[in-house]
């Protein structure tokens, strides 16, 4: 390690941690590095702006969160809501489960856990609060753990992020998202399950079956959403990007002709939104681009790898090291700043070691999505009490449960590499 | 903040929203005319592009305040007030340091591109990329007001109030 990167380092890690942007941090730290090892500042500049300009790819980002933006703005999530009513407001802890299922759902169409509990998580928050059954930290913390399931399922902005730094598919990394959500969603449910009869939470009343019809035919244009994302993808019709511009143009136009529940002045305010939020995404994604190339300057990947084979580390413990690692990093760190910065670095190592590159992706993000919840930075407390002013506190209390639930995923996620490949197999993967 | 300074920032406001609009309808128009027409557009691709460059600087040069920043403010708020004021007369400074260093060679690359057009557009790529140093320069500005503000003894809480520029 050099004398300019150590010093790089220490830039970056002392204007973090004082509160500066991630962003503009590394950005500064980069020209420390630049300047110190004597070569041109401008290559600063060079990278950041040639990494924007030059990948297609990153571009679902933006078009994700316009996505899912629109459908939180229509009412789409109402009729969602009213669907998973139906369905399994029935069982004990009635509103808990119907928030899990319409996660899940909604995370089928939307790629952000954000987008997920600050929408369709806060009008459940409400719902369950009113009901009198639920404290407000039980609310919280259920919504804020079902809303993790939002990037496991396919679409997903950080596995797009995850694709851009390590070259894996795109398309496998979707597919091989969908039986870990599916997983982490029965193991949400269950633990709902065993917490409500503990607690003596009640079901809701029972929906009448004639009424099934009706109230899935409501919901049924938004519930086709993600199978025509995925077949889009997977039929081989679109790449991800244009999938993610199609989702946002079907969910407009549900909003907007079918639903009729968008004007002018709330679509101008979805896509200020959505502009505010993409650029702040895209100035991390293109700093941490200046920063990973500084890093493969400096050949530090290569470095780690190298380290890892003298080591003779079975995969296995470079698995379990790595997640402990990216586990303690979500508790202090934005998933995003792990997966553009951090991740990178072990990316050769997965190589040298033979581990699967769609694997590690989907377990990682399945784990930084899981640092979203853990104090002290958990961009979902944040969220969620932004929206419902329940203290963050009380909201990791009741957590605890639902933290491990979503850790035994993770755990079985990691022994049984087949939960995540078995899916991409059938559509070809050849890893 | 003042009239003029607001009446700015919404007009910021409304070129970022525009920009995304922009790109979104260049991505339907080149979904519908590559699948419904058979007839694949080389321009919307460079639209995109074009537009989430543009997005992503003029979006943080003037329409995100510090709130919306990708943050790691757990040391910050768990000091005293007195530290937080060093803090961020730290970061203000060295960002300043930062982006007034590298401005010059920033500078450099960009107007380099000058003899180059872009792809299938043609528009002279020094423009395009001018955004990046419109982003530069508005750090260094804004970082300047803030190390001023702050050394004048005005406190953290007004910067909030300080005007993206």
């Amino acid at each position: 390690m050099s004398f300019a990167f150590q010093l790089c380092l220490l830039v970056l890690f002392l204007l973090a941690g004082f509160g500066a942007p991630i962003a503009h941090s590394m950005i500064v730290a980069a020209v420390v590095y630049l300047a110190v090892a004597g070569q041109d500042m401008g290559l600063a500049a060079e990278q950041i702006i040639q990494g924007i300009y030059d990948s297609f790819i990153i571009l679902a980002v933006p078009l994700f969160i316009v996505a899912a933006n629109i459908m939180n703005e229509g009412t789409i999530s109402d009729r969602l809501l009213e669907f998973c009513k139906a369905a399994v407001g029935r069982f004990r802890g009635g509103l808990a489960q119907v928030d899990i299922l319409v996660s899940l759902i909604f995370s089928g169409m939307s790629g952000s856990a954000v987008a997920d509990a600050a929408g369709v998580g806060k009008v459940t928050i409400n719902m369950m609060i009113k009901s009198g059954h639920y404290t407000p930290g039980f609310a919280g913390a259920v919504v804020a753990a079902s809303a993790t399931i939002g990037p496991i399922i396919p679409p997903s902005i950080p596995m797009v992020m995850y694709a851009l730094v390590s070259d894996a598919s795109i398309g496998y990394l979707f597919l091989g998202g969908v039986v870990p959500g599916l997983l982490m969603t029965v193991s949400l449910m269950a633990i709902t399950s065993r917490l409500a009869h503990k607690r003596g939470i009640p079901a809701e009343e029972v929906v009448p079956l004639r009424k099934l019809p009706g109230i899935t035919f409501r919901a049924l244009p938004a519930l086709l959403m993600p199978v025509i994302l995925l077949a889009g993808i997977y039929g081989g019709a679109t790449t991800p990007t244009e999938a993610a511009a199609v989702a946002a143009a079907y969910a407009l136009l549900l909003a907007a002709l079918l639903y009729r529940a968008v004007t002018w002045q709330s679509l101008y305010n979805v896509f200020s939104e959505s502009a505010r939020s993409s650029a702040s995404v895209g100035l991390v994604i293109g700093s941490a681009l200046i920063f990973n190339y500084i890093v493969a300057v400096e050949n530090v990947p290569n470095s780690i790898a190298a380290l890892i084979a003298y080591l003779d580390l079975p995969a296995f413990s470079f698995l379990v090291f790595a997640n402990l690692l990216f586990l303690l990093l979500g508790c202090v760190l934005d998933a995003s700043t792990i997966i553009l910065v951090i991740v990178p670095l072990f990316v050769p190592a997965c190589r040298v070691l033979g581990i699967d590159l769609v694997h590690f992706g989907v377990v990682t993000v399945v784990n930084c999505m899981i640092g979203l919840i853990t104090p002290p930075y958990g961009m979902l407390l944040f969220v969620i009490n932004g929206a419902t002013g329940i203290p963050v506190k009380n909201i990791v209390r009741e957590g605890v449960p639902f933290f491990f639930a979503l850790l035994v995923s993770l755990v079985l996620l990691i022994l049984f590499p087949e939960l995540v490949l078995w899916l991409p197999r059938q559509f070809g993967y050849q890893g | 903040m003042s009239a003029t300074l607001r009446w700015l920032r919404a007009r910021a406001d409304n070129v970022a929203t525009g920009l995304l609009a922009a790109m979104f309808l260049a991505f339907l128009v080149q979904i519908v005319s590559r699948y419904v027409f058979n007839n694949p557009l080389g321009w919307t691709q460079e639209v995109c592009l074009t537009t989430w460059l543009w997005l992503v600087f003029w979006g943080s040069a003037f329409v995100l305040d510090e709130r919306d920043q990708v943050k790691f403010d757990v040391i910050y708020h768990w000091v005293g007030y007195r530290t937080r004021r060093i803090f961020a007369l730290v970061s203000a400074a060295a960002l300043f340091a930062g982006f007034l260093a590298s401005f010059p060679a920033s500078l450099d690359y960009i107007t380099f591109y000058k003899i180059k057009k872009s792809a299938t557009l043609g528009i002279r790529l020094d423009v395009v990329f001018s955004v990046y140093a419109l982003f530069a320069l508005a750090v260094i500005v804004r970082s300047a007001l803030r190390v001023v503000h702050l050394l004048r003894g005005g406190s953290l809480a007004d910067h909030e109030e300080v005007p993206t520029i």
